[in-house]
């Protein structure tokens, strides 16, 4: 199991669009995938599980995964992160 | 592979799945059919028994808007091996239905994940922001 701090750097957050993005994103996983966020931890194969973190920009959260790809999907996730969802330049 | 149909009163299933484009960022493979205020609900059939033959050998949802009304009640008839009526469809089921793999299990699995996602979806937030207090 490995776990990694990721800020959150997209003006909304962890809204509807980013959340569809970031479930899609981790079902292409096998490994089990975890968002922390205050004492919140949530599937992050779940677009609803993502929403209920209202989780907003500038906070930072625990992106945790445990299996044979956990290493792949959190540098995959990361960088969705770190891309801003896509959504700014 | 399963088949979805939403069945609401007017324009509702059309706004519905329109925000779900948007949110998901891709069309989704789902007929649209419109409940027609001022009809007596037979063209509605005839385009749900249209959808039906055309699907044949596919398993079937059909989503409806509220539980006891006509688009529900005409669905109803529909119901039986292969084919189920989700009433009271929102914006979290519908979501849940295309995003993301969900179509992982059996029929019945599948429609169940989906009816708890809906009902999950719907809170009164000031409940949840005690729950986490």
């Amino acid at each position: 199991m490995i776990e990694k701090k990721q800020q959150i750097f997209n003006k909304l957050g962890l809204h509807a669009r980013a959340a569809a993005k970031l479930s899609h994103l981790a079902n292409m996983f096998s490994a089990d995938i975890y968002l922390i966020y205050n004492e919140d931890k949530v599937n992050a194969k779940s677009l609803l599980g993502i929403l209920t973190l209202a989780a907003s920009v500038g906070n930072e959260i625990m992106l945790q995964a445990a299996g044979a790809d956990e290493q792949e999907a959190i540098r995959a996730i990361g960088d969705l992160f770190d891309r801003k969802f896509d959504e700014e330049i | 592979m399963i088949r979805s149909v939403i069945i609401t009163h007017g324009n509702l299933g059309r706004e519905l799945v329109q925000v779900a484009e948007k949110i998901l960022e891709q069309k989704l493979d789902i007929e649209i059919i419109a409940f027609d205020w001022q009809g007596d609900g037979s063209a509605m059939i005839s385009q749900l028994e249209a959808f039906i033959a055309r699907n044949q050998g596919s398993e079937i949802v059909i989503f409806t808007d509220m539980f006891g009304g006509s688009p529900s009640n005409i669905s109803t008839r529909f119901v039986g091996p292969g084919i189920e009526v989700l009433s009271g469809i929102n914006l979290p089921g519908l979501l849940k239905f295309f995003c993301c793999g969900e179509h992982n299990g059996s029929f019945r699995q599948v429609i169940k994940k989906v009816e708890q996602e809906a009902r999950d979806g719907i809170n009164i937030i000031s409940e949840y922001l005690g729950d986490k207090k």
